[in-house]
């Protein structure tokens, strides 16, 4: 999915230099926002919670070896508001996600993009302004 | 004037004074629910029209114009020499100090770019604004006065009164502190400012919001913006944001997400 952000709006009419930022309640400078990383993987926890919801997603690594990704979303309101509910990600569910990385590097990111195994975004489809 | 037609008027006024008697002792839970039919229908949640927030609580690309914030837009508004030389030198500096910042909510007047959902409650006596950050502002159109000035602390909300003019809530708000309370840059304005407002629905889905910011201390002259929300079809209701599974961990000079449960 094409993102736009709010650091380029800053970066246009402030200042340059700026870095990115949430629209809760962190900057986004820890997540490297020219980056995507694809996964799939099995979620082991879905937490539907303020400031932000995580999964937890199990991916296997090249070797054959689980390892743990946190991923990082919006504040529930936001899911919220494309239809997501506390029952719309299960431990056990398989996942395609896409994710901005962490800086420091590490299993972790900022989810831009989460759909089933057959391509269905979770959710209601993105309708956009009208 | 003969008898005959003496009486006809006698007898209608007696009629209206004892309609007149009789809406007196009306309760006052009657008057306030006959006020409230007077006022305008503002239900419902209602976000900035032109962007979409993602679940990853940015916006996207069907968002017509981003996520580009009038109030961020620092070169827009009149600053003086002095102000803006500070904003050049200052401003980069809490930018980066922002990097490791956490906090909750907009505060006024950001807040009222509408990128977090909000709600507007109109009562007889006041309109609550509200967001899911619990930002809460209480414009009070009961007849009070702004508060003597000795008796005001700058808070980042403010103190606002105002009155209905038709359907349209014209407003002032005095005493905003400039405290940038998300990690954002926050128009440096001085706690003198004074906003004054006009907020009306424009349309069965849409509203918009005109704000003069008037601020001699650090402009030159008034800082006009126009905001405009529209009905948030996806949301019947707020959900409102707590510290309660806060992840976020410094690391060095930013942050990082802390290990989930086990």
């Amino acid at each position: 999915m094409q993102r736009r952000y709010l650091a380029q709006a800053l970066a246009a009419f402030v200042f340059a230099g700026a870095t990115g930022h949430a629209v809760a309640h962190h900057s986004a400078a820890m997540f490297d926002q020219t980056k995507t990383v694809e996964l799939t993987g099995t979620v082991r926890l879905f937490q539907w919670s303020n400031p932000h919801c995580y999964i937890q997603l199990m991916v296997k690594n090249e070797q054959g070896r689980e390892e743990e990704w946190s991923l990082e979303m919006g504040a529930p309101m936001y899911l919220y508001n494309r239809g997501w509910r506390p029952s719309t990600v299960k431990p056990g569910d398989q996942l395609k996600v896409k994710l901005n990385p962490l800086r420091k590097g590490g299993r972790g990111g900022l989810l831009v993009e989460a759909k089933s195994l057959d391509g269905k975004p979770l959710g209601k489809p993105v309708s956009g302004a009208p | 004037m003969s008898r005959k037609l003496w009486w006809p008027p006698t007898l209608a006024c007696a009629l209206v004074l004892v309609l007149a008697a009789c809406a007196d002792k009306s309760t006052p839970a009657t008057q306030t629910a006959a006020a409230r039919t007077q006022l305008p229908d503002w239900t419902g949640v209602w976000v900035a029209a032109d962007t979409e927030i993602d679940i990853s609580g940015y916006p996207t690309l069907d968002s017509p114009a981003g996520m580009a914030l009038d109030l961020l837009n620092l070169k827009s508004a009149p600053w003086t020499e002095a102000q803006q030389k500070w904003i050049e030198t200052e401003v980069p500096k809490l930018m980066a100090a922002d990097a490791v910042r956490r906090a909750q909510g907009w505060g006024f007047p950001l807040m009222m770019e509408g990128v977090a959902p909000m709600q507007f409650l109109v009562t007889p006596t006041e309109t609550v604004i509200l967001n899911f950050y619990r930002d809460i502002r209480h414009v009070y159109t009961d007849g009070r006065a702004l508060p003597p000035e000795e008796d005001r602390w700058p808070t980042p909300w403010g103190d606002s009164v105002g009155h209905w003019e038709g359907d349209t809530l014209v407003f002032e708000t005095v005493s905003v502190r400039n405290g940038s309370v998300l990690p954002l840059p926050m128009p440096p304005l001085s706690p003198e400012a004074r906003f004054s407002e006009r907020l009306r629905r424009t349309a069965p889905d849409r509203m918009e919001l005109a704000m003069r910011i008037e601020d001699p201390a650090v402009l030159t002259g008034p800082w006009d913006l126009k905001f405009e929300y529209r009905r948030a079809e996806g949301i019947d209701r707020l959900i409102h944001d707590i510290m309660e599974n806060d992840r976020s961990a410094v690391e060095g000079n930013s942050l990082t997400i802390a290990p989930p449960p086990r």
